[in-house]
């Protein structure tokens, strides 16, 4: 059998030197589902635009269908019958769902009664009701994923990239997308899939292809591989066990370094008390919607709102990020780019915002410049920041960098209590080891940290204690030596509220 | 790489820009034999004209660092100079210099506090502001125009305007340089090239100064622009508050997640440009001795154009006090240059809208550049940081 598309040996260098792709062979078979794995940096994004028509390799060939072609713009692509869904799904909000999914159709009149009656019929095809003039920015982040899938159905797509299409979605909603990614599949269009998530991708294609610093270094079908074979290839190295050992457990003698009290916040948070010793690292965890990060923002007097008391060594924290900053705490905040950098500024513009007076002269009105760019090197060395030095731009860095650059904003500002909101949510596996090795060093320091987090498994391998919200409530505390991620599952989501109610309520 | 980057097209063009202005417009007069263009008493004469736009486009470039826009600065200074002249007769300068200052601060204060609390775009509330002020304005002028009668009143507002200060300029700058190079030596404790020249050039131009006796006659407000240019350029680059309001404006959520109070910082910015533009208004009123209800329409947007310009982003984070000013010389050299050659006066704002539009289309493409292609390590490095949203299972789960 032909293959749908066929990469040979195909090349990407740019301008700079940078090599992205140091030849990748990649044959994609009609109605298959197709993995792509590898790290942040391993090459993938450059992959799936060079499929997109977005980039045009420096080397090697592609086949379309045995035909060799060339796309050169994106336009190109999708009349081959490629359809690329990005993470952010480039609709437009404003228009229906109707209006979106034949956006790219030509002609000059627009005929409602006939593209309802067509987008009927993908909808069928697809198995997924949608009303065709519901608004595109009324819709749950799944039902977008689904216009953007019926779009890429409307341009008669052959071969369907997603790119991390579930990283945002809820469980119900990943399954509505995995349903119509086999549905459609069993139909004959193929699927190039994604993902970071290495139980979607062993679930749910045929044939997985690991990509290595722009190689190739593993492709066969998804039956051989399990999980611990498919790290290795994608890390290179054995590294996975290393972040499983539960921080230890401070001494009881210690006062608390945070205390929170009855601390509420209306429509989010109810009724929260709980204490952290200096050493000791917290776990919340939480589903979606759980209010994880909302207690979070309370904690840091982000929430104007709230009610109740924080304190942090008998200091009462003030309603203001300010003030709670002023008792030496500290916030990572989940969406690092919207809230946690300055993506236009250069890495030690980025550091040294939280300590800009300490830096300063003339009464601590002037910040030194020089010694400013001294924290950031210090940082830098410190932290493992892959950059070429304090003066990099913070948007050129990857995810795993970035994060890094918000953790150094607060490692110099003498934080003594770390509330950490998904800290390692979007980055690449080495990345993710040095933040967690970075966080016991933290605790080990005599740090209280709080570590909110969805990934309730990665928080067993670093939370001594795990609190469990659900509903903007603690519904429970566990011992992290005596819990599973099974049974925290199954307290967040409250699939078994008798044994919760049983708990601690 | 050799070329600093403040040197750069995207960072220095309006420099660049207005120094090939005054070349050609000099190279213009010499050839059809008209007297030379940079002239000293050309050159106060461009200064004094300048003046007062580029005072508000200043504090105009304070609040586009933070990330706001003001439209209602002419309204506003339109006020002021109603406001200073209808009382200046009966209760004199003082008093009308303070009620004039207090309406703009508190036309300002309104603009922020919307702008901040309720939520409304800056443009609009501030569109709105232009509309109402200038309705305030004909209400309290009843449409005429409002002159000043006593004798003290015309002496008062000439002190404040009138007439020209002779200023050793150049003898300043250079005790300036050698501060610079003093502060630098203190700082660093060793000798470096870039002091040596700071020396250098400070000593030469004191002694020059000195020796030559130069000094520059020109008018009042010529020098307020100065002492302002030099305070807030200096307080935005040097200082905490400078650096907080950049932060401000390029990220307000991560600058409030940060411990940075952002509604002072939005606040703020507008108050400081409802009271320059009060100043901007009573030094107009001044040197008119009258003001009709139509004055200074539209400077609102040759303010902004003077800014734009100078490389501020109408975004937020970014832009300079001083370059701003210089996109205010620039407008008015322009202007000054139809004037002196003698050229269509008509054409003159056909050739301002289509310089604007290509020194924005400068700047975009210059920084483009520098984009493009990604500098970053990894081609991964180059793309937007991955959004938190997303929230893999990661590999490392067993």
């Amino acid at each position: 059998m032909t293959a749908l598309l066929s990469m040979q040996d195909v090349r990407k260098q740019f301008p700079n030197g940078t090599v992205a792709l140091a030849g990748v062979d990649l044959d994609v078979q009609p109605g298959s589902v197709h993995g792509l794995v590898g790290a942040n940096g391993a090459g993938k994004s450059t992959l799936i635009k060079i499929l997109a028509g977005a980039l045009t390799p420096t080397g090697g060939s592609v086949a379309w269908q045995g035909e060799p072609v060339t796309w050169r713009t994106p336009a190109d692509a999708q009349t081959s019958g490629v359809a690329t869904i990005y993470q952010h799904i480039p609709l437009a909000p404003t228009l229906s769902v109707l209006e979106n999914v034949f956006l790219a159709r030509r002609g000059w009149r627009r005929k409602p009664r006939e593209l309802e009656g067509e987008l009927a019929a993908l909808s069928a095809r697809l198995g997924y009701a949608v009303d065709p003039y519901a608004l595109v920015g009324d819709l749950a982040i799944g039902a977008r994923q689904m216009v953007a899938i019926l779009q890429a159905l409307a341009q008669q797509a052959r071969l369907v990239v997603m790119d991390e299409p579930t990283a945002s979605l809820s469980q119900g909603e990943r399954q509505v997308v995995f349903d119509a990614v086999r549905r459609l599949s069993a139909d004959g269009t193929a699927f190039l899939y994604v993902s970071h998530f290495l139980d979607e991708v062993l679930d749910l294609t045929d044939r997985v292809t690991v990509l290595r610093d722009g190689r190739v270094v593993a492709d066969a079908p998804t039956a051989e591989f399990d999980e611990d074979r498919l790290v290795r290839a994608i890390v290179g190295k054995d590294l996975l066990r290393a972040t499983r050992e539960p921080s230890p457990e401070p001494s009881d003698g210690e006062p608390p370094l945070l205390e929170v009290e009855r601390l509420a916040s209306p429509g989010r948070l109810n009724d929260i008390s709980f204490t952290v010793r200096p050493g000791e690292i917290i776990g919340v965890a939480g589903l979606l919607g759980s209010g994880r990060s909302e207690l979070l923002h309370a904690l840091f007097g982000a929430d104007p709102d709230a009610t109740g008391s924080v304190r942090v060594a008998g200091r009462t924290v003030g309603r203001s990020p300010g003030s709670a900053m002023d008792c030496g705490m500290a916030l990572v905040p989940e969406d690092r780019t919207r809230q946690g950098l300055f993506a236009d500024f250069e890495i030690w513009r980025n550091v040294t915002i939280t300590s800009l007076p300490d830096l300063a002269t003339l009464r601590r009105t002037v910040p030194d410049r020089e010694r400013e760019r001294d924290r950031a090197r210090e940082a830098i060395a410190k932290l493992g920041i892959k950059a070429q030095g304090p003066e990099s731009v913070v948007s050129e860095l990857s995810g795993g960098n970035a994060q890094k650059v918000v953790f150094a904003k607060w490692l110099f500002s003498g934080a003594r209590v770390f509330l950490l909101d998904e800290p390692t949510s979007g980055i690449d596996v080495g990345a993710k080891a040095d933040i967690v090795e970075l966080v016991q060093g933290l605790a080990a320091e005599g740090a209280a940290v709080v570590v909110a987090d969805s990934e309730f498994e990665e928080l067993l391998g670093v939370a001594s204690r795990v609190l469990v919200l659900r509903r903007g409530r603690i519904v429970a505390e566990r011992r992290a030596a005596d819990t599973s991620e099974h049974e925290l599952v199954l307290l967040a989501s409250g699939r078994n509220d008798k044994e919760v109610n049983g708990v601690r309520a | 790489m050799s070329v600093p980057d403040a040197l750069r097209v995207r960072n220095a063009g309006i420099v660049y820009a207005q120094i090939l202005l005054i070349v050609g417009l000099t190279l213009a007069c010499a050839l059809t034999g008209r007297p030379s263009y940079i002239s000293g008493d050309n050159v106060a004469n461009l200064l004094e004209q300048a003046s007062l736009v580029a005072i508000l486009a200043i504090f105009m470039t304070v609040v586009l660092v933070s990330g706001n826009f003001d439209l209602s600065v002419g309204s506003v200074a339109a006020l002021a100079a109603a406001v200073s002249l209808g009382t200046i007769d009966e209760h004199g300068i003082w008093f009308a210099a303070a009620l004039a200052l207090l309406s703009g601060l508190a036309v300002g204060l309104v603009n922020g506090l919307i702008v901040q609390f309720v939520g409304i775009n800056a443009f609009i509330v501030t569109l709105g502001t232009l509309t109402g002020v200038r309705g305030l304005v004909l209400i309290l002028t009843d449409g005429r125009t409002i002159t000043v009668a006593e004798d003290r009143s015309f002496d008062a507002l000439a002190t404040i305007q009138g007439g020209f200060w002779n200023v050793p300029l150049m003898a300043i700058g250079g005790a300036a340089a050698l501060c610079v190079a003093a502060v630098l030596l203190a700082r660093r404790r060793r000798v470096g090239r870039d002091v040596v020249l700071w020396l250098i050039a400070g000593a030469s131009l004191v002694g020059l100064g000195l020796v030559g006796d130069v000094t520059f006659r020109y008018a009042k407000t010529v020098y307020y622009l100065l002492v302002l240019t030099v305070v807030v350029w200096a307080v935005l680059r040097f200082t905490v508050v400078g650096r907080r309001l950049y932060a401000v404006g390029a990220n307000a959520e991560a600058a409030r997640l940060s411990g940075i109070n952002v509604a002072r910082y939005k606040i703020m910015p507008f108050v400081l440009s409802g009271l320059a533009a009060a100043v901007v208004g009573i030094l107009y009123g001044a040197k008119l001795s009258a003001v009709n209800p139509t004055a200074l329409q539209g400077t609102e947007l040759e303010v902004l154009a003077a800014a734009i310009l100078g490389g501020t982003s109408l975004f937020g984070g970014s832009g300079s006090v001083v370059k701003s000013v210089i996109g205010a010389l620039f407008l008015f050299t322009i202007a000054n240059g139809f004037n002196v050659l003698n050229l269509g006066a008509n054409y003159q704002d056909l050739i301002e809208g289509v310089i604007l539009i290509a020194a924005a289309a400068t700047y975009t493409v210059a920084s483009r550049r520098k984009d493009s292609p990604p500098s970053a390590p990894a081609p991964e490095a180059a793309a937007p940081i991955a959004p938190a949203a997303t929230r893999p299972q990661e590999v490392l789960n067993g």
